[in-house]
This record gives C-alpha cells, sequence and structure tokens, in this order.
C-alpha cells in the first residue's frame, strides 16, 4: 500500500517550520518558509506564510496607529497647556486694578471668590498699591454673587495685607441681601470700611483724600508763616 | 549683649523729632532683640516724638520679628512715641497675613514720605 | 502620628546643621534661593522661607539646634521642595496642643507650628518625649 503522504525530508521540513515560528514568536517576521516542493506538507507552509503576511501587515497597522496615538496625545497635552494658560490669564484679567482718582484704586470683583482667584487677586492689589503710591483702595463687590465665610474670610485677608503695607480699603456693592448673609453667618465686617454702593465709596474716598490734602495745605501753610516769623 | 553682633548695629538716625530706622540686613533673633531696646533707648535719650522703621528691604518677616515690631509700637506708645513701619512688601505682607499676624493696632505707611506725614498729622492732633 | 521617613527616589540637596542663629539666617537665604530655582514665585518663596524660618527658631530655642535636609521630589504628583528638620531635644509633649493657634510653650511663640503649617502644602510633624522632634514641609509650584 502505497502511503499517500509523500513527504520529502519530512523531519528536516518540520524542523524548519518550527525554527520559523519561534523566529516569528520572537519578532522577526523576515523569515519565510520555502514552498518550491508540492505535497501535503505545502500547504500548511504556505498557510503559515500568509499568517505571517498578515501578521506583518497588522503590526505595521498598529505601530502606525500608535504613532497617530501619540500625536494625537501630544496635541491634547499641547492644547491643555493653552486651556490652563489662558485660565491663568483669564484670572488676572478678571481682577483689573485700575487707578481711577489720585490715590483711590478701584478693583471690581466680579464672579465667585475662591481661594485661587483671591490669591491672584490679593497680589495684583498689593503689588498696584506699591506701585502707584495710591492709599486708597476700593473693592466693589457688586459682581459677587454670593458672599459666605470663605469669601469673607478671602475678603478680609486682603484688606488686612493691605492696611500692612500702608493702604485703606473700602468694600463696596453691598447688597442687602449680601448684608443679610454676613450678618445671619455671624462674620464680623467690623473692622473693614463698607459702603452700600460704589459711588458711596467713591464720595467716602474724595473726602478722605481732602482730608489728607488739607491736612499738607495746612502743614506747608503753618511753616510759611514760621518762616514769615 | 553678644558681641559679635554688636559690628551689626542699625544705624537710628534723628531728624527734629523723629527717629529714622533703616533695617537693611536679614534679621535674626538677637539683632530684633538688640534693635527694640536701642530704639527705645534712643527716644529716651533724644526725646523723640515719632519713629519711622523702614522695612523695604526685609524679605521676610516671620512671627518673631513681626511680634518684636508690635511690641516696638506698643513700648514707644507708652513712652508717647509713636511708630509708623514703612515700606513692607506684598509677598511679606500677606504671609503676615497668613501666619495669623495682622499686627492691630501698628500703624504702616507706603514709604517714607507717607510715613514722616502720617507722624506729623498724629503728632498735630495731640497737639491740639 | 507616623515617624518621617525619606523617600530614596528623593534627590537629596543639601543637609546643614543648625547651631547658632548665623545658621539660621544662612539655611533661610539657601531655602529662598532653591524656591527660586524651583521657579516658585515671590510669595510662594517669601511663604516657604518664613514656615523654615519659624521652624528653625524652635529647633534653635528648645531643642539646642539640630539638621535642615533639604530634598526634592514627587510629592502627590508634584515637583515638591521638600524640607525635614529634625532635633535631638525633648520633643513635644502633646502634639495636637502644639499645633493649634495662639498655643504657647513659654517662649512667646504660638504662630510656630500652626503658623508654619499654614504656609505650606503639606506638612508632617512627628515627636517622641525625650528623643526628639522631626517636622517635615513639602511645597511645590
Amino acid at each position: 500500500m502505497e502511503n499517500n503522504l509523500d513527504f520529502k525530508n519530512a523531519k528536516e521540513r518540520i524542523e524548519h517550520i518550527e525554527d520559523v515560528l519561534s523566529s516569528v514568536a520572537a519578532g522577526d517576521l523576515d523569515k519565510r518558509l520555502q514552498t518550491d516542493i508540492e505535497d501535503d506538507l505545502t500547504g500548511i507552509e504556505e498557510a503559515i506564510n500568509i499568517l505571517i503576511e498578515d501578521l506583518t501587515y497588522e503590526l505595521k497597522q498598529s505601530k502606525k496607529m500608535k504613532e497617530e496615538l501619540e500625536d494625537k496625545l501630544n496635541k491634547i497635552q499641547e492644547q491643555q497647556k493653552t486651556i490652563v494658560q489662558q485660565q491663568e490669564d483669564l484670572l488676572e484679567l478678571s481682577s483689573p486694578v485700575t487707578k481711577v482718582w489720585d490715590n483711590v484704586l478701584i478693583l471690581p470683583v466680579i464672579g465667585t471668590l475662591d481661594s485661587q482667584r483671591t490669591q491672584i487677586m490679593m497680589e495684583n492689589l498689593l503689588q498696584k498699591i506699591v506701585e502707584t503710591g495710591c492709599t486708597i483702595a476700593i473693592l466693589d463687590i457688586t459682581g459677587v454673587p454670593t458672599v459666605d465665610t470663605q469669601v469673607a474670610n478671602h475678603l478680609l485677608k486682603t484688606v488686612t495685607a493691605a492696611r500692612l503695607l500702608g493702604a485703606d480699603c473700602i468694600i463696596s456693592g453691598i447688597s442687602p441681601a449680601i448684608a443679610q448673609t454676613i450678618v445671619h453667618l455671624g462674620i464680623d465686617l467690623s473692622s473693614i470700611k463698607t459702603k452700600a454702593t460704589l459711588q458711596d465709596a467713591m464720595l467716602f474716598a474724595m473726602k478722605k483724600n481732602n482730608q489728607l490734602f488739607e491736612g499738607k495745605i495746612h502743614l506747608e501753610h503753618k511753616e510759611q508763616e514760621e518762616d514769615d516769623k | 549683649m553678644n558681641l559679635d553682633i554688636h559690628d551689626k548695629k542699625i544705624p537710628i538716625i534723628k531728624i527734629r523729632d523723629f527717629l529714622i530706622v533703616s533695617i537693611q540686613v536679614d534679621m535674626h533673633d538677637k539683632l530684633a532683640v538688640q534693635l527694640q531696646s536701642q530704639i527705645l533707648h534712643e527716644i529716651e535719650r533724644t526725646g523723640a516724638k515719632g519713629v519711622l522703621i523702614d522695612i523695604s528691604v526685609l524679605e521676610m518677616v516671620d512671627s518673631f520679628i513681626g511680634r518684636m515690631l508690635s511690641g516696638m509700637a506698643s513700648m514707644a506708645a507708652i513712652m508717647d512715641a509713636a511708630v509708623v513701619i514703612v515700606g513692607m512688601q506684598p509677598a511679606v505682607a500677606i504671609t503676615l497675613v497668613e501666619l495669623g499676624l495682622e499686627m492691630p493696632g501698628v500703624d504702616t505707611a507706603l514709604d517714607m514720605e507717607k510715613g514722616m506725614e502720617m507722624l506729623e498729622k498724629k503728632l498735630r492732633e495731640k497737639e491740639s | 502620628m507616623q515617624e518621617i521617613i525619606s523617600d530614596k527616589n528623593w534627590n537629596k540637596l543639601g543637609i546643614y546643621p543648625i547651631v547658632d542663629e548665623h545658621d539660621i539666617v544662612k539655611v533661610r537665604s539657601i531655602v529662598r534661593q532653591h524656591a527660586k530655582d524651583f521657579r516658585m514665585g515671590i510669595v510662594e518663596q517669601t511663604r516657604i522661607t518664613t514656615a523654615i524660618s519659624e521652624l528653625l527658631r524652635n529647633m534653635y530655642n528648645y531643642a539646642n539646634g539640630g539638621d535642615v535636609v533639604i530634598e526634592s521630589g514627587d510629592i502627590e504628583e508634584h515637583n515638591a521642595l521638600i524640607i525635614t528638620c529634625i532635633d535631638k531635644g525633648p520633643g513635644i509633649e502633646n502634639v495636637e496642643l502644639a499645633m493649634s493657634d495662639g498655643y504657647t510653650s513659654g517662649m512667646g511663640m504660638g504662630y510656630g507650628l500652626p503658623g508654619a503649617k499654614r504656609l505650606v502644602d503639606k506638612f508632617e510633624i512627628y515627636s517622641e518625649p525625650q528623643k526628639g522632634t522631626t517636622v517635615r514641609i513639602m511645597k511645590w509650584k
């Protein structure tokens, strides 16, 4: 009986298959099986070759995808950086300090006051006080929706730090609702000059300014009198 | 008092009725204590009615120096002399408030000129 | 209260003994320089320098000095400046009390420890009576 499986160098060829497969397993996809002999083993050999081709293709694809993903990730990180930067810029922008009158600064506070914002606001205000030499600063909180204990503490902190530099703060824009909350929460703002409207605060600041100014005139006047003698 | 800090004595200058102290060195505790009694003795010796302490160069004021400065103001007040702290840096002010030292009762001014005006005003108010 | 140990991955930047008041002034300016190198802003620099000043004073007044170790390392996903003050002084009997505002043990302190804690991002303390105290402060940008 003739054996229908006609293998030439069967042992050698199977060893070769094992060889190639272990190379593939190790990551070497360049090796292929020779398929020049036609017999039943050839089908297996060809199938293995096709599998290796497929694998090569898939690997290439996934590598490409990985690169694309990394690219995208980099872009996203880049965008995130920009967003953070913009947020920081916005924070600074949202606390503009302006000199509105001789010796008077105004800081309109709009939106919710959290610790980070207060921090930037406080630093901006103090820096501006030192730069301009203004000794009166008005913090207008008309645009602050609610004042809770934390916000009040932030405001107190800012006012106290400004006082240490030698500037007086007035807090204006205290609505009836905010006045009610402040008292209900038991927050003590008695150490701070508060005014209902920005206009009241401005008038108060100018009056104070005049006092300072008159004081100076008075002094110069006195000195002149002394000189005249 | 310790000898090694003697050479670092902070100068106190008298102009008219006022003493002017400009702190130009990084303070340590002994120096701060020494400065306090030095100023009080100068008030006694010269009869000065006001003291300006310029701290614009100080990059840091911790609780000890802070307390020394506010203690200084209360002590001078009992001796009938007013103290004004001048030129505190913003970062120092923020740190002091966070530390819990709000220095109530201590007068402050942005610069020497404003501090001087403040003292003069106080003197006038006292006289009238 | 947990014992304070250093992480192997941290980078040691320096170790300084505190013997007299001049060492305090010196270490304060070294800490400020490190804070600058960390690109901290002027307020942050002042905060950590002030905090370390409070700790060094405690160390000098109550424990006759000690050692300061300055390191950098990852803390809660931040690149942090880590400063550890180690003394072999009498230790603190009641740490909780010492950490409360306004408490003073006689030399007119009362702001030192709680104040320093408020000025930094992370604060750790370990103290054993008769053995000494270790305080670690951490700050990031």
